[in-house]
């Protein structure tokens, strides 16, 4: 049976592994549907309500798995790491409190939205979904931003071992945070997008090339492929972030053991961590010191270099990493192919090979999430809070978490197939006609 | 009035309004349960449609709640969490099916398509979340919460397995059904608002019985608990709860529906403010008082600054939301005219 530390550390990733789908989700999605009623009250495009519509249901019911996802995740800062929380409540707790009131308004209006269609004003209902879309963006400002104190913890001093003089704005606005809040915020947009275009893209590979699919198909497209190229440009700057002040980390994520003058970019391979060397990988000379310190020649700190307690596992950070980076390229060139075809030919092309590229990213795109979490999460070890506090420090006392590990994991075994078989029962449901827009531009 | 005291009456009032809002959708749960009679299928569908656009609003209550422990008072948060750990997951395990089976039954409603038993694990989720929840709340005012050296000592499980956490553990479900019926009289019309007035009644008196058997409980079980009982300020919000409770009979009685919501809002934050107030000046009975456990000034200012701001987004929404959906639910919607149920 797993230890405690494991055991917790398990249950969080777990939850987190579980709850950032959703978050996701409930970030990106409102910005489409946002957008496509947004046309619909414009054009008088009833497809484009359609898809509103259609959006916005299923958003209720992930948003509905986000939000008891993420209550569980707040209890567990607790049940799993009270001695982490005991330190860290007084210090990033106020970021969660805003948080809160972020979830309080977009609930509020995600709950106007989704039961108000024939309750409010055709420009009144699609009001409503500009709260939703930008608290979602703000709750992952807050969220994202605690997981930037944790590996660049400042505005705060230690007496006893117990934080004071805590300066809110400067834990908020720590250094880490502008790199990794846009980074994830990016993802999920791109990864909603993604994920829509899919749905379509599917229903046309097996021969539904009817237009409302294909307008759907574009618009979901066009999100993804407003973030995808901004995805990576902030994933350069984040590497280069962590090259100068997380070295450990980025030495983890090149798979750099030895400190070196302008050392390679590893593409692939596998960290030995016995052997203390990086096999099998495919070496770009010099680009690790260029990309991370805009220098071929600069040196890249390896792990060797660090204490060997105070190091990542770098099996765990370098194949996270690649996944990441290899499939954010992808997820670009998926939209410069489409959207450059489309120019190219002035028309919309939806070849086979296109659809199928498209329906590959989707799950990808959320396999990028989860890759560029782990990737973080692992990176950041041994600690808890990067210098401050062990993981193994901040776990609870308690014995038997291994059975409530157990628990959970069928808990959202059970959660994920119910969500499964729902989901896709609905998308063999035919589409129907919606009553005409009350008071919109297409009522006669 | 003090920071770290002000922070703890934010966590109150956090609480209540929990209780008051969050409460009735639990209560939901309660009386899907017990649907019964010709109009089973109406009740529930009533239920259904009056919880469909709050319940997710009305749960994050609970997450002020705790992010008012975590940041204002992180060492009674890291303990409490840690005697509570078996209840505390209760209660989680019953958050996450509740949720998940009201929001794929309402999908399952719209698309066409059904989960099975989504009602009966919705039922149960709503029944033994309050249950975990009211024990969990009530250990840490019974004593049996034992630190040492600021480490807890107790075990997983006597702590809350003792016979006052777990009358104020049904006390809280029967506080869930009772706002429920009160709520919904003002929703229901003809025979529907008949079955949810008899439901109202039976509810305020097994809540009336549960809350009266809980004050000898204590006096046997959860002596710290008593002997905060009997100072003045507690007696005088326990009495208003009692004059409140004993209003909503009434209410009822006379069918004075209009006032059937504040009055029952008003029993069940009266009953709440009461525990509160028993439980001060300690937020752990006996051991750690709010003011040994708040966090640091700085902190405390932040974070009681950022909610009246945070309240100046979240009230006028609140309002619009409430409004919004505040009509009568008996007659079919237009959505489900326009899909057909």
């Amino acid at each position: 049976m797993f230890d405690t530390v494991t055991s917790a550390r398990a249950l969080m990733g777990m939850s987190l592994a579980f709850h950032i789908v959703f978050a996701a989700v409930g970030i990106g999605l409102p910005l489409l549907f946002l957008i496509a009623e947004g046309i619909a009250l414009r054009t008088g495009d009833e497809h484009y309500r359609q898809m509103a519509r259609r959006w916005a249901r299923t958003a209720a019911v992930l948003f509905a798995v986000g939000a008891v996802s993420g209550t569980l995740l707040s209890f567990e800062f607790g049940l799993l790491w009270p001695t982490w929380i005991e330190f860290s409540g007084g210090i990033i707790g106020f970021i969660f409190g805003l948080e809160g009131f972020a979830f309080f308004t977009e609930a509020i209006f995600l709950g106007l939205y989704i039961y108000g269609w024939d309750r409010l004003s055709p420009r009144a209902h699609w009001l409503c979904s500009i709260p939703i879309a930008v608290s979602s963006a703000i709750s992952a400002f807050f969220v994202i931003s605690t997981n930037g104190w944790m590996n660049q913890p400042t505005g705060f001093d230690v007496v006893d071992g117990k934080p004071v003089d805590v300066e809110p704005l400067a834990v908020m606005f720590n250094k880490a945070m502008p790199y990794e809040v846009t980074h994830g915020t990016l993802a999920s947009y791109v990864a909603a997008g993604f994920a829509v275009a899919a749905v379509y893209a599917f229903a046309m590979l097996r021969g539904q090339r009817s237009d409302y699919n294909k307008k759907a198909l574009v618009l979901a497209l066009a999100v993804a492929a407003v973030f995808a190229p901004l995805q990576v440009v902030s994933g350069d700057l984040s590497a280069r972030f962590l090259a100068h002040n997380q070295p450990e980390k980025f030495a983890a994520l090149e798979g750099q053991f030895e400190s070196e003058k302008g050392a390679p970019l590893r593409i692939g391979g596998w960290p030995d961590t016995g052997d203390k060397t990086t096999r099998f990988a495919i070496e770009i000379p010099k680009a690790a010191s260029l990309l991370g310190f805009e220098d071929p020649d600069a040196e890249v700190r390896g792990l060797n270099s660090f204490p060997q307690d105070e190091i990542p596992d770098a099996r765990l950070v370098h194949p996270w990493f690649q996944a990441m980076v290899a499939i954010g390229v992808f997820m670009a060139l998926v939209v410069v192919w489409f959207f450059g075809l489309a120019w190219w030919r002035k028309r919309i092309d939806t070849g086979r090979l296109l659809l199928l590229a498209v329906i590959a990213a989707a799950p990808l795109a959320f396999l990028a999430i989860e890759a560029g979490w782990c990737l973080t999460e692992f990176g950041r070890q041994p600690w808890v809070i990067y210098h401050v506090m062990r993981t193994a420090d901040g776990a609870t006392p308690r014995e038997g978490i291994a059975w409530i590990l157990m628990l959970f994991a069928l808990v959202y075994v059970a959660l994920a197939a119910g969500l499964a078989l729902l989901l896709f029962r609905e998308q063999r449901q035919p589409l129907k006609p919606l009553a005409p827009l009350r008071g919109g531009p297409n009522v006669p | 009035m003090s920071l770290e005291n002000l922070a703890a009456a934010v966590a109150l009032v956090g609480l209540i309004a929990y209780a008051v809002f969050g409460g009735a959708d639990f209560g939901g749960g309660v009386w899907t349960a017990l649907a019964s009679g010709r109009r089973a299928a109406e009740q529930r569908e009533a239920i259904f449609r009056a919880m469909g656009p709050v319940w997710e609003t009305n749960h994050v209550w609970l997450i002020l709640v705790v992010v008012v422990l975590f940041t204002a008072f992180p060492p009674a948060f890291a303990d409490l969490s840690t005697a509570l750990l078996v209840p505390l997951v209760i209660a989680l395990v019953g958050i996450v099916f509740r949720g998940a089976a009201f929001a794929f039954r309402h999908y399952g409603h719209v698309v066409e398509v059904g989960l099975p038993a989504t009602n009966a694990v919705f039922s149960v989720a709503s029944i033994i979340t309050p249950l975990a929840l009211g024990a969990a709340v009530a250990t840490a005012a019974s004593g049996n919460i034992t630190i040492e050296n600021g480490a807890v000592t107790s075990g997983l499980w006597e702590p809350w397995l003792q016979p006052f956490p777990i009358v104020c553990g049904l006390v809280a479900v029967a506080m869930c059904g009772f706002l429920t019926a009160y709520y919904m009289t003002t929703r229901a019309s003809g025979e529907l608002l008949e079955d949810f007035r008899m439901r109202g009644l039976i509810a305020s008196l097994v809540l009336g019985a549960l809350t009266t058997i809980a004050l000898p409980v204590a006096y046997w079980d959860a002596e710290p608990f008593w002997d905060q009982v009997t100072d003045p300020v507690p007696l005088v919000v326990m009495g208003a709860a009692v004059a409140m409770g004993l209003a909503s009979l009434v209410v009822l009685w006379r069918r004075w529906y209009l006032l059937a919501p504040p009055v029952a809002a008003g029993a069940v934050a009266l009953v709440i403010g009461g525990f509160g107030a028993v439980q001060y000046p300690y937020l752990i009975l006996p051991h750690e008082r709010i003011a040994d456990v708040a966090a640091g000034d700085s902190t405390l200012a932040a974070f009681l600054i950022a909610l009246p701001i945070g309240a100046l987004i979240l009230i006028p929404s609140l309002v619009l939301l409430y409004v919004t959906f505040s009509e009568k639910t008996g007659g079919p919607s237009a959505e489900a005219e326009e899909y057909g149920y």
